[in-house]
Order: C-alpha cells, then structure tokens, then sequence
C-alpha cells in the first residue's frame, strides 16, 4: 500500500463555446447530428452533465431534453434518453447511433413539430479544462471521506471524464483502489455503478453507498494536502 | 478581512482554494478591462468586483475607462438598442464620432497588457488605434443579446472585430457568430452586495411600512422595468384572475421613474390606470440605487414574478433564487437557464398560467418552501461571482492551448 501513489484529487471548469448553430425540429437536429464537430455532440450527450443541478432530470443529455420540453415530442425524448455515449467508445458509432435513432422517428412522422420561437437548440462545444487541486489522499477510507465532500466538477472528471479517457473501462476511484490492492468486491461495485444515468448528485450517493458496503467501520481519516 | 475571504463564507473554503488553484496557472498574467463607466449600470457593477478579486488571486488586473462628450453616448446608447434589434436612425457622422472617440481614448488610456477585455460595444474600436506590441489578445465581452441585430450597425461594429482574438456571450442565444471563437459565459449576482446580502428584519419590516404592504398577508412581486417586455399588464391580469381566490393577496409592481423613456412612461400610465384604486396593488418607482428596498422586498415576498415577453438573463430573477423564493417566468431568454418547473418555480406563456401556478405555490406552503431551497442552491452552485470568475479564468487558459479537447493544466 506504501507504495502506490496516492490519490490525486482534481477539478476541472466546463469552458463552453457558441457554435452559432441552431436547431428548431427534428430534422434539423437530425442534420446538425451529422454534420456538427465531434466536440458539439461530445458537449450535449457528456458534458452536459456538469451543469446538472436537479434530481428529477427525466433525461441524461441534452437532445433527449430538449426533444421532451420543446418539441414535446415523448417518442423521440425517450428513444434518445437511453443511449448511453459511454458505451461507444468513439465518436462514429455514437453519432451512427443518434442518426439511426432520429432517422427512425422521423420515418414514423407525417409532420415534423418545431419548437416555439425562443426554444431552439443552440448547438454547443466545450473543452474541459482539469487542475490538480494538490489534495492528496492515502487510504480508501480517505477517499470516501473526500467523495463526500467534492465538488460536482471533480466527481465528474474523476468518473464521467475517466470512463471517456480509458475507452469505458474505469473510473479514476476504482482504478487506484485496484493499483492499493483494495477489496475486488468495492472495485467491481465502484464499476457497475451506470453513472450515466444518475445526475452528479446521485452519482456521490452510490459512490458512497458503496464504499460503506465495504469500507464500513473505517473511522473517517482526515485528507492530507500536499 | 480579504475580499476573497468574504466570499469564503458564503460559497466555502473548497471553492475558493480551487479558484486559488486555477488563478496560480495565470500569475502574473496583465489583463485590462475597458468599458465606458465606472459609476451606474450592470458592467461597472461587475468590474467592480472582478478586477479587485482578480488583483487577490494574483493577476495584474487593471480596469481603464473611456469617456467622450454626451453625443459620444447618445450614439452608444442607440448602438445598444440597435444590438437588441430596435430599430435606429444613425448618421454617418455619427459612425465617424464613435470612431474618433476611440482613436482618442486609444492614445489616452494605458492599454499594455497581455489581454484586454473590451466591455460592449462603446470602446470596440480600440484596438484599431492601439500599437500591435501594446496587447496580446483582445477579447470582446458582449452583455447584450446581439442576437437580431440592426444590420447597419452589426456590419459597423463586425469590422472592429477582425483584431479580436474571441468574444464573450452570456448566453448562446445571444451570440452571433462573427469568425473568431464565441466563449459562453453567464452572468452573476455578487451575494454581499447591498441588493443581495443578509438584512436585519427590523430594516425588512420598516421597508414594507414604508410601501404599504402588510408582513402578514401574501405578497407577489414583480421587480423590473414598466417596459412592454416585462409584460406588467399581464401580471396584473393574472393578479385579478386569482385575487377572489385569494382575496388578502397584495401585489407590487417595482420600477424605476421612466422620465428619459417615452413608451416606458406610457406603459406605467397604462399600468397606473390599470391598478385602478385598488389598494393591494402597489406600483412603486424607486430611485435607480434603491438596492436595500429591492432587497427587502425580495425577502418579503411569497412568489416572485419575471413574467416576460423577452429577456435578457433576468438577474432579477437570480436575486429572488437567492433569497429563497420560487419565482413564476415567463419562458424566453435567461428565464429558461434559471426557473425549471416544480424545482425553482415554473415557466408560463401567458397570464392564465401565471394565475395558475402562482394559485398552485399560494396553496401548497410546503412546496414553495422545498422550491425556494431548491433555488437557493441552484444560484449557490450556479450563478455567484466565484462560478462567474472561475469561468474567466478557464476561459483564458484556453485560449493558451486551443487545440486541446480536454486540457490538464
């Protein structure tokens, strides 16, 4: 355990970008789908979660939101709402998938709807910019203390921005808890959590939940700062 | 006490030592901010607290200002109100004195730095007339939503724009894209301002003694300009459709004198008259730095109203979040980034759906309360200066490293 690094806690700032382009029906997201930088659909179907705030968010990313609360258009709400972006690990397939999905409800339609004026998608890019806040931390009982206390930015980049980073195949929890040794039972636990589609709020709960499954009865242990 | 630790016991030490943080990655870094007043107005008000923090986090922050003679301001302000796509009468001459304003204020002001802010479209011009080695990036940070511009006043104020390095928008729907990267950045409320901090309740009950308002009885507010877009005929019509439900309901309209404003002074008439001699209906015009009254009858408030027809961000509507209360808007603009029905309020189309979910909040205490909590965190997390200066600041390291999609600095 003496060994391995510890635990390096970071943040990050969502910097975000106008792209100048709308949407105002379900044609029109279908073509900005196609045609938009990987950086737009990354922003709407991913990063979008950085701004989240409430628990009841009926959808994860933003084109399944907005297809609900301007178009009012459920179908499409819904068909959009479970694709999971993590589960394609580059953008070909995610965007092949939006279109698939878009495609096939609009062949269903004999009329598009259009949102009211005021209601358009404007179609975002971001970039993350992540910092070392030079936390340190030493213990997994360290660490669950500090997930209870990080900021949203921070848990998103730690699990959002690591799945993205390591193509899906973990969190920056897990994986330093498996480079500690740690119990496989709280890594395996730590990974089938389906934060996509949890709000990041929800997201520190099951983290914490757990934890405590198995780190139950460690006496919190106050962080260091390096 | 420092400015920042002021702040630090509002938004916590966490947020302030991640600001640390991020500021360490730009000591040193000379920035100058540029806009047209120091005294009055949203942008001087920002500046005010942006350039002292800046300066703590370690950055050499400097803010000039520039001045002209009034017709100089006459012209601007019409250059404001063609940005917001009124429809305005210019002359050439006029074109020629806001460039010539520029050229003089260039060889005044003390423009050396790394970046440079230029706050609206007074001092666009700026850097037209100031010696290239003199600055490394201009940024413009627009506060209006350009979004239907004038065409004769966009193409003007585009040219100015080739010697940018990026533009600032609050929202993207206010953005209008003009060949170099448009940031996103949205406003904020500073929470220790005389509008936004904690008041004694002796101040909040000597306010709504001084208005005529009873403590005791419900209050719905509205707190904007009598303009058309504010739509106060509209909260009026939803206040008579509600008030036989709720008969001790008192409302108060809150605005500024339209002395300079023809068609805003023709609206208040039409409001006045409209309020007929109801003495529940309160319409009050309060000098332009009646922050502390703003204050206290935001605090004093059961459910504020934004009811608007067009929006800016509706940072009033920011203020009622932070003070607890669910606020019913009207869906347009920065209403929409703020009010999200059943969690800080709701969004309505017209005065029938203001009566509805005003009668709705009236009727369930408990739900106001979870929606004014609710609100409260919201603009904690979301709209505070802190988030507001977080985002400059990540905004200038990625102007350092464009290329990157995801920048470790």
């Amino acid at each position: 355990m003496d060994e391995t690094e510890p635990f390096c806690v970071m943040d990050c700032s969502l910097v975000r970008l106008a792209t100048g382009r709308t949407c105002s029906n379900l044609r029109e997201l279908l073509e900005a789908i196609r045609t938009a930088p990987e950086a737009v659909i990354e922003h709407h179907m991913m990063r979008c979660a950085v701004a989240d705030h409430f628990e009841l968010y009926e959808f994860p990313n933003d084109f399944a939101r907005w297809c609900w609360t301007a178009l009012g258009d459920n179908v499409a709400a819904e068909e959009l709402g479970l694709i999971d972006p993590y589960r394609q690990y580059s953008s070909g397939p995610l965007r092949a998938m939006l279109v698939n999905t878009i495609e096939g409800r609009l062949w269903g339609l004999d009329h598009v709807r259009w949102c009211r004026p005021g209601l358009e998608l404007h179609l975002i890019e971001s970039r993350l910019i992540a910092y070392d806040t030079e936390e340190r931390l030493n213990t997994p009982s360290a660490l669950l203390d500090a997930i209870e206390q990080m900021s949203m930015r921070s848990l998103f980049y730690h699990v959002h921005e690591a799945r993205r980073r390591t193509e899906g195949r973990s969190d920056d929890f897990s994986a330093w808890l498996e480079q500690l040794g740690a119990d496989p039972g709280l890594i395996s636990a730590l990974r089938a959590i389906d934060f996509y589609f949890l709000n990041l709020s929800q997201l520190r709960e099951a983290l914490i939940e757990a934890f405590r499954r198995y780190v139950a009865g460690a006496p919190p242990v106050p962080r260091s700062v390096a | 006490m420092r400015l920042l630790d002021r702040y630090e016991e509002v938004v916590g030490h966490q947020e302030v030592e991640r600001l640390r943080r991020l500021a360490e990655r730009l000591a040193g870094k000379r920035i100058v901010h540029v806009n047209s007043t120091r005294t009055g107005g949203g942008v001087a008000e920002i500046l005010g607290w942006m350039v002292p923090l800046m300066t703590e986090l370690g950055i050499d922050a400097r803010w000039e200002v520039i001045n002209g003679p009034p017709e100089f301001y006459r012209v601007t302000k019409a250059f404001h109100n063609a940005l917001q796509g009124l429809p305005v009468s210019l002359r050439k001459s006029d074109f020629d004195l806001h460039y010539e304003v520029n050229r003089e204020n260039a060889s005044r002001l003390n423009l050396e730095a790394d970046i440079v802010f230029v706050h609206d479209p007074q001092p666009i011009y700026l850097p037209e007339f100031t010696p290239p080695d003199q600055v490394g990036r201009w940024i413009w940070r627009c506060h209006i939503d350009a979004s239907r511009p004038d065409r004769g006043v966009w193409k003007y104020l585009e040219t100015a724009m080739s010697r940018y390095r990026a533009a600032i928008f609050s929202l993207a729907a206010f953005a209008r894209p003009m060949g170099v990267p448009m940031f996103l950045i949205m406003p904020a409320i500073d929470p220790l301002s005389e509008k936004n901090c904690a008041m004694p309740e002796a101040e909040r009950l000597e306010t709504l003694a001084r208005f005529g308002i009873d403590p005791d009885r419900p209050l719905l507010l509205q707190v904007s300009r009598f303009d058309r877009f504010k739509d106060p005929l509209g909260v009026i019509e939803a206040y008579h459709l509600l008030k036989p439900y709720y008969p001790t309901m008192q409302l108060a309209l809150v605005g500024g004198p339209a002395d300079d404003d023809p068609e805003g002074a023709e609206v208040l008439r039409e409001v006045q008259d409209r309020a007929g001699g109801d003495a529940d209906l309160r319409v009050l015009l309060l000098p332009p730095d009646s922050h502390r009254a703003i204050n206290a009858l935001q605090r004093s408030a059961t459910i504020v109203l934004q009811k608007s027809l067009k929006e800016g961000f509706g940072l009033t509507v920011t203020e009622a979040l932070w003070k607890g209360k669910p606020v019913v808007g009207g869906a347009c603009g920065g209403i929409t980034q703020q009010v999200h029905d059943y969690h800080t309020g709701f969004l309505v189309h017209s005065p029938a759906g203001a009566a509805y979910r005003v009668h709705y909040l009236l009727r369930y205490a408990d739900k106001r309360q979870r929606m004014g909590q609710l609100g409260h965190d919201f603009v904690l997390q979301h709209f505070l200066l802190t988030r507001n200066l977080r985002d400059y600041l990540a905004m200038l390291l990625c102007l350092d490293h464009p290329e990157a999609g995801t920048l470790v600095v």
